[in-house]
């Protein structure tokens, strides 16, 4: 593959533009205490959905690039600068592949419960989410639902999701 | 709460986002969001499909323990963080600000606590600090008779349809008693905190289940468009 070195630079730069805003702009129009439109959502969806497969490609696209651009210059300044923006691709690439929202709300992936008589954790007057199927009755704790916010159990066999 | 079984597979969950501060869930098995507050997929290969909801109450650990002595009880994870977060997650959390792509209807303060139903196509939600002071609390919603009771700790609250076979039930709070039960009017039975007539003339006669969801004012009227609200009597 013959590619100027100008052309292997300008690739490259734009590869991390193009990971720059995938990861970005999901991450901007999700977030937190702003406002969502229903387009707001299908982009960042699309967005979320392709991220992860399109940064590594990127990232793979990008180690070629830096191979090509160090071969055509023996200078350290232009060297460090590819293999710095390949590197940010490749931390686009694994942000792409973080679930941020997680980062403050833990999973809860082996839900533990025990009886009555030995809860020593919940106050009488605290809050609890409770249902009981087929005589199965749980409850999980407004507090812990707080911070996890959802909870995955099967109850009288039936399985569910709790969410707060 | 949510079966997790869609068309005969069951899916698993995990936050994706959030949309207009509710949390959007997306399940594992498909890469489809899904709307936290109303189990409806919004986008994705599943979009368009609904979770059945699981009947559950909000109530005090108290309440719950002596009516569930055998039940159980989710014990925390192992990190400590989930102290961080209040009892009161909703009152505790009032004071941030409300930012939604809708037309905040000002008969409520934004961060009001209220208490939805939804009955026959027609929502309703009434302040829990009025249900809290006047219940046992009277009212029709989409030609269902309800009444909304508090529990023996003062906090907890339930609703039931208020009627016996055909018989429409209305109940007092008799001024002595800190038990929490009620009494109906027409037969002077009394009626627990369950929905379940524990002496009189109706005894063994059970109230049905009325789900009642506690949310903010602006999340409920934004998944609810054309709800009414209760402003009557004294909070």
């Amino acid at each position: 593959m013959t590619i100027s070195r100008r052309g292997a630079w300008a690739a490259l730069l734009a590869l991390a533009v193009l990971v720059l805003v995938m990861i970005l702009v999901p991450g901007i129009l999700i977030r937190p205490f702003a406002p969502q439109t229903g387009n707001d959502l299908a982009v960042a969806f699309l967005l979320r959905r392709w991220s992860p497969l399109v940064s590594l490609v990127a990232g793979l696209g990008a180690l070629l690039l830096v191979r090509r651009i160090w071969q055509g210059s023996p200078r350290v300044l232009p060297r460090a600068a590819a293999l710095l923006v390949t590197v940010l691709i490749g931390g686009g690439a694994w942000l792409a592949r973080q679930d941020y929202f997680e980062w403050m709300f833990a999973p809860l992936p082996d839900a533990r419960f025990v009886r009555i008589a030995s809860v020593d954790f919940v106050q009488p007057g605290d809050m609890v989410l409770a249902t009981t199927v087929q005589g199965d009755a749980v409850a999980y704790p407004v507090r812990q639902l707080a911070y996890h916010h959802l909870v995955e159990d099967a109850v009288g066999k039936v399985p569910i999701v709790a969410t707060y | 709460m949510w079966e997790r079984t869609v068309d005969g597979r069951v899916l698993s969950f995990r936050l994706a986002g959030i949309n207009n501060q509710n949390f959007i869930m997306q399940d594992r098995e498909t890469g489809s969001w899904w709307q936290q507050v109303s189990g409806a997929a919004i986008l994705g290969p599943l979009k368009g499909k609904q979770l059945v909801r699981v009947f559950h109450d909000e109530l005090t650990f108290r309440a719950w323990s002596m009516e569930q002595p055998g039940g159980r009880v989710l014990h925390p994870a192992a990190d400590t963080a989930w102290q961080r977060f209040s009892d009161n997650w909703e009152e505790s959390t009032a004071k941030a600000p409300v930012r939604v792509h809708a037309t905040l209807d000002q008969r409520l303060p934004a961060r009001e606590v209220i208490l939805g139903i939804e009955l026959g196509g027609v929502a309703k939600a009434y302040p829990q600090k009025r249900v809290l002071a006047q219940a046992p609390l009277h009212d029709r919603i989409g030609g269902v008779p309800v009444v909304l009771l508090v529990g023996p700790d003062a906090k907890s609250v339930r609703g039931f349809a208020s009627r016996v076979e055909r018989q429409e039930l209305e109940f007092i709070r008799p001024v002595d008693d800190s038990s929490g039960t009620v009494l109906d009017v027409a037969t002077g039975s009394r009626w627990d905190f369950r929905g379940r007539a524990i002496s009189g003339p109706l005894s063994g006669r059970q109230l049905t289940p009325v789900y009642v969801l506690k949310d903010y004012w602006f999340d409920w009227m934004t998944y609810h468009p054309g709800t009414g609200i209760y402003l009557l009597g004294r909070e």
